[in-house]
């Protein structure tokens, strides 16, 4: 029996969001003191707009939505998944108002890419756009990267016992420290320590390479919060082919590569136990699979003929396929060179990765190494134990910052959310191709904005048909959110309409 | 005898003026030194690649001086006509650009590079396009000759957007009536 969720019910998942929105209006405090510093006041009035309905929104939820109660686990995936989708539309406020976009849907769409770290853009004239908006779309992939819960959790939700239900619910099941609240401000502590040192390298480079010291420390900033974020966006139209530096282009690939790892390993090596990623079962699912990604693209490039040198293999071909493997999506070509220049076979390689993405509990999307992992073991579990006599008992285990054993439901699950992504990236390239796009490059851009990677093979751009912004946009969120949250909101809206009364604990 | 010669030739005439129209045409777009836009190097890059091409447009972004040459971003596209903030259309395609690589006393005539605040001196630029630059890594690019500034660029105006004050002292008022609401609740729990 379906029961239909209750008025406190409504009231508890309105108090939370109204709470994340809050957070979002906090965020623009950033870019608004950008926009002040460069002296671009309508960028700045633009912000104080989007400030003052984020609080709006805020206090007329504390006013109707104030309840007792503590969140429960259905409570906690609708306050993400349904979050996440208020968060876009507030935070597309001032993105629209800058006068890039052609519609509220085209301003909301990039508002989704950035929270969700995929980095496709539909923003027109981007090389005219000021800084105070390029800091926002900037800020916001590095805030998403985090998760727009786990800064909610380390500013807002103080002293909330179901916090871990809302912090667990944005796809990130692992707890650094046994305080969920502790564990999100751990995640900033990482973030933030990292920026510090990546933006002074990326600064340095950038001045080695003539670029002048104030755009250069904007530029640093900006390029590492796209690269650790996964996010792949870049302040200028020609992403990191603007800079044509190797320099930057290695300080990057190590930044991203570096986001991509699962938070859990990242706090493993910062108390002291570095062995723990060499054992670690998703570096070395990321290695094998980068390792075929590599061999594959290598054919391709050899027999296209394009890009033949080494230093060309490396910084076109290697670059993108670790861009796309940590779905990050910063690019060396330009997006019709993914479709013109690398040929069919290294194109797949690209897509082949995107689509196995980056660590869980991370900045990437993706189906994850973990789960690859576990699919992997479980196959050779099932081949041992025909291999084996009958009496045999064979049993597969992981390492993932401790040893686990393999058991059905962790297999199954793993199943579950791969299959979940595998529609997702289907149904994204049928959709593609019905409205008469190229099936490799409509196959490219689905399993790109699914996977939360952001390099588009020419497909992804304001022309195209609305319903495929809509669907994109639905992608990122389910694909960052890890469908879960999204099922579980759906849920809620049906049991809304055809649920029976009845009480609920 | 006579129809069949008419029909040979009618025939001929069929086939041979268009070959003649499309040849042409060819000859004409990739002949060496002529005028290109960056849309037509990037989606035809292999017929241009080792040609000699001449693309116009602004320079935007920054000039990263590397020794002896220079880095620079040249963009063709709509909005290097007109930029959104000077009120360009929205056209539904976001900038087309090329990076150009010059000998740095090329570059020392540009003035104003392309931004929020300004609009790029127009250039034109004489060089050669590679499809994959050796040289750079495979960069797509264009090894420049020859810099002439057409134009010179210019500051942006942006008028303050008065109505956007009005916006923001509307909201305030909705905000401080709600917030003072919620401090009164907050008060009396």
């Amino acid at each position: 029996m379906i029961l239909k969720p209750s008025r406190d019910d409504a009231k508890l998942i309105g108090w939370g969001i109204g709470r994340v929105i809050l957070g979002v209006g906090l965020l623009m405090t950033v870019p608004l003191a950008v926009s002040l510093i460069c002296s671009e006041w309508n960028v700045a009035l633009d912000f104080l707009i989007g400030m003052l309905c984020c609080t709006a929104f805020w206090l007329a939820m504390e006013l109707t939505c104030k309840t007792d109660r503590d969140f429960g686990w259905q409570h906690g995936l609708i306050v993400a998944s349904g979050g996440w989708l208020v968060a876009m539309v507030f935070g597309a406020i001032p993105s629209f108002l800058s006068m890039h976009y052609e519609t509220f849907l085209d301003a909301c769409f990039d508002l989704m890419s950035g929270y969700t770290t995929t980095g496709l853009y539909l923003l027109q004239d981007l090389d005219h756009l000021s800084h105070g908006m390029n800091m926002w779309r900037h800020l916001l992939t590095y805030v998403g990267g985090q998760g727009i819960i786990v800064i909610a959790l380390t500013f807002l939700f103080a002293g909330t016992a179901g916090a871990f239900k809302i912090y667990a619910s944005e796809g990130k099941e692992e707890k650094l420290l046994p305080n969920v609240i502790s564990t999100a401000r751990a995640i900033w502590m990482i973030s933030l320590s990292y920026l510090f040192v990546g933006s002074a390298l990326l600064w340095i480079a950038l001045l080695r390479e003539g670029m002048p010291v104030g755009r250069g420390f904007l530029q640093a900033v900006w390029l590492f919060m796209g690269s650790w974020s996964t996010g792949g966006f870049a302040p200028q139209s020609l992403n990191l082919l603007y800079y044509h530096s190797l320099a930057i282009e290695v300080i990057t690939m190590v930044i991203f590569v570096i986001g991509s790892l699962n938070f859990a390993l990242h706090y493993a090596v910062w108390t002291g136990k570095v062995g723990e990623i060499w054992r670690n079962i998703e570096v070395r699912s990321f290695t094998f699979t980068i390792m075929l990604g590599s061999v594959i693209l290598s054919i391709g490039f050899a027999k296209f003929g394009v890009f033949t040198h080494f230093s060309e293999f490396f910084r076109k071909g290697f670059y993108i396929l670790i861009s796309g493997h940590t779905t990050t999506g910063n690019s060396t070509v330009y997006s019709v060179s993914l479709y013109r220049e690398f040929g069919f076979i290294a194109m797949w390689a690209v897509i082949m990765v995107m689509a196995i993405g980056a660590s869980a509990c991370s900045t990437g999307g993706g189906f994850k190494g973990l789960r690859m992992g576990i699919l992997f073991r479980y196959l050779r579990g099932e081949v041992r134990k025909l291999a084996s006599p009958e009496s045999a008992v064979v049993a597969e285990k992981i390492h993932h910052v401790k040893d686990i054993w393999l058991d059905d439901p962790m297999v199954k699950g793993a199943m579950f959310i791969i299959v979940c992504y595998a529609v997702t990236y289907a149904l994204g390239a049928m959709l593609g191709i019905m409205y008469g796009y190229d099936p490799n490059v409509a196959i490219f851009d689905a399993v790109s904005a699914g996977s939360n990677t952001g390099l588009s093979a020419g497909l992804t751009s304001p022309l195209m048909p609305a319903a495929m912004k809509v669907y994109y946009i639905f992608a990122m969120w389910a694909g960052r959110l890890e469908f879960v949250s999204i099922i579980a909101l759906f849920s809620f809206g049906g049991a809304s309409i055809r649920g029976r009364k009845g009480r609920k604990g | 005898m006579r129809v069949v010669t008419s029909l040979v030739g009618a025939i001929t005439v069929i086939i041979l003026v268009p070959a003649c129209a499309l040849l042409s045409s060819t000859t004409y777009a990739f002949a060496d030194g002529e005028r290109v836009t960056t849309q037509e190097l990037i989606e035809n890059a292999e017929a241009y690649d080792g040609r000699k091409v001449v693309i116009e447009g602004e320079v935007v972004g920054d000039i990263m001086i590397r020794g002896t040459h220079a880095w620079i971003t040249v963009n063709d596209d709509t909005f290097s006509e007109r930029s959104r903030e000077e009120g360009g259309e929205l056209t539904g395609i976001s900038n087309y650009g090329i990076g150009v690589w010059l000998p740095a006393r090329e570059v020392e005539e540009i003035r104003i590079l392309g931004g929020y605040k300004s609009k790029g001196d127009r250039v034109r630029i004489q060089g050669v396009f590679h499809r994959a630059d050796p040289e750079n890594g495979g960069d797509m690019d264009i090894h420049g000759t020859y810099l002439e500034v057409l134009e010179p660029g210019y500051p942006i105006n942006h008028p303050f957007a008065w109505w956007k004050l009005i916006l923001i002292l509307a909201f305030s008022v909705v905000v401080l009536l709600l917030g003072g609401m919620w401090w009164k609740r907050s008060r009396a729990s």
